[in-house]
């Protein structure tokens, strides 16, 4: 910025204008009125309405001609919204939140996905946005009085509420990322207490992605995992699927938490993925190896 | 210039959908935007109006905004002014138009995408020669000069506290004189 400008800013925050009457309450009710917030949900679910919101922003950019731009899978921008909303409708189909388009009749989401693509192609792409925005804000609304520990299944997986909504949060960061990247948008990262959480459950899937990969070399051993940036923190994971508490760690790795949650979101290579290894370096190699194995579309 | 790091958070949150942060970034940049627009417009309706407008128009397309580009109050000041011109440029026009067809219309200016128009910046300059030579010195060395409050503080042989409350006197004699300058 200009130094002549930078003044005159300063200048002015110096010698304090004050409109007659406050603006804030009428601003806040303006701004409900142009653009949703995050809809209100219990804490543990609200990293996932951040991201809900994110891409809702990133879909309010969208020109009609992005709508039908091919972002990630050979899907177009509107086919990708209506993937989001087809694995969301199963979480909320299976927690008893309302489902939005053609009744399900699958529990697979793939099958899902091309029931609902098919069915949104015959819409306007601001219907489908409308409606993935509609079921994700009520599930969020309906997670509120849920507790994460409910078990809940999702695509054949049963595990606890609380990590299938983190997975639902991470997947629709990362295809806001994809979209975002296509339309030359930076994307700014969710706030340092969202990442965490997420981050926390990538952490806790690497012996899962070990396992799904066909690798056993992880049985008997401690991952030191060091996530670096805003949201990271330390973890030790026992990397055999069965164990259930870390030993001493023997293999350590250090690496950025955005990029880190994105490898195992499917986002990145493994072998050029920046990170500091140390102890059984062959362990290490493989952690990060198996580390997208559970990404799917 | 990168944007400071509380910009970005709350830049962040807003992403998220967090009209919290919203509230906060009024709470400490309303004062600026309603200042800067009622200076170009001089008229208190229209800036209150053009006030809300910023903050919605940023609430409603957050990711028009790259942090990488500079600071929130810079972006926002930006809009101000753009929208705060427009709206000058359109009185006059109907201004002009009330008064008859002319033979020669003047090329209006393209509005630009800065908080101060080349004219506007020489009167900030003009009223930065008009401050007392003691307030003049540190003001020019911390702006122009590119250094911290603690260099002009070295320079003026004075510790570096008095240093800034020597600028911030500067600052609101500076703001005193252009508001002078407007009457």
């Amino acid at each position: 910025m200009d130094p002549v400008e930078r003044l005159y800013l300063d200048a002015l925050m110096a010698d304090p204008a004050v409109p007659a009457h406050s603006l804030r309450p009428q601003l806040l009710a303006g701004a409900r009125a142009r653009r949703r917030p995050a809809a209100p949900t219990a804490a543990w679910a609200e990293p996932y309405a951040g991201r809900v919101a994110a891409m809702d922003a990133l879909l309010a950019e969208a020109a009609d001609d992005d709508w039908s731009r091919v972002i990630v899978e050979g899907w177009t921008l509107q086919e990708l919204v209506a993937h989001l909303a087809a694995k969301d409708g199963l979480l909320a189909a299976s927690v008893g939140a309302p489902v939005l388009g053609p009744p399900i009749d699958t529990t697979d989401s793939l099958a899902r996905t091309r029931d609902l693509q098919a069915y949104e192609r015959s819409r306007s792409p601001e219907q489908t946005r409308r409606d993935w925005r509609a079921q994700a804000d009520a599930l969020c609304r309906h997670l509120a009085d849920l507790d994460p520990a409910t078990a809940a299944t999702l695509d054949g997986l049963e595990t606890g509420l609380g990590d299938h909504v983190l997975g639902r949060s991470l997947e629709t960061w990362i295809h806001t990322a994809d979209a975002a990247r296509t339309a030359r948008v930076r994307l700014p990262d969710p706030i340092a207490e969202h990442i965490h959480p997420t981050a926390d459950l990538c952490a806790r899937l690497l012996p899962w992605t070990m396992l799904f990969s066909g690798m056993d070399g992880g049985a008997g051993h401690t991952l030191h995992l060091t996530l670096t940036g805003d949201g990271g923190g330390e973890w030790r994971i026992p990397l055999g699927a069965e164990e259930t508490t870390p030993g001493t760690p023997d293999v350590s790795i250090t690496a950025d938490v955005v990029a880190f949650c994105f490898l195992l979101g499917g986002r990145g290579d493994p072998a050029a993925f920046p990170a500091e290894l140390g102890g059984d370096l062959a362990l290490a190699r493989d952690v990060l190896t198996a580390a997208p194995a559970l990404s799917g579309p | 210039m990168e944007a400071p790091y509380d910009d970005r958070v709350l830049h962040q949150r807003v992403v998220g959908g967090d009209e919290s942060a919203l509230g906060e970034i009024y709470d400490r940049l309303s004062s600026l935007i309603f200042g800067l627009s009622l200076r170009v417009t001089r008229d208190r309706v229209i800036a209150e109006d053009i006030t809300q407008e910023v903050f919605l128009v940023f609430w409603e397309r957050p990711l028009a905004y790259d942090p990488e580009r500079g600071s929130l109050r810079a972006w926002l000041a930006t809009i101000a002014h753009r929208r705060a011109v427009d709206h000058v440029r359109a009185e006059e026009r109907r201004r002009v138009s009330a008064l008859g067809p002319r033979l020669f219309e003047r090329e209006p200016a393209r509005p630009e995408d800065t908080v101060l128009a080349a004219d506007e910046a020489e009167r900030v300059r003009q009223a930065v020669t008009s401050l007392p030579g003691s307030l003049r010195e540190a003001l020019e060395l911390a702006y122009f000069g590119g250094r911290t409050y603690r260099q002009v503080g070295e320079e003026l042989g004075m510790p570096e506290g008095t240093a800034k409350s020597r600028i911030r006197l500067a600052l609101r004699r500076l703001a005193d004189a252009l508001a002078e300058e407007e009457v």
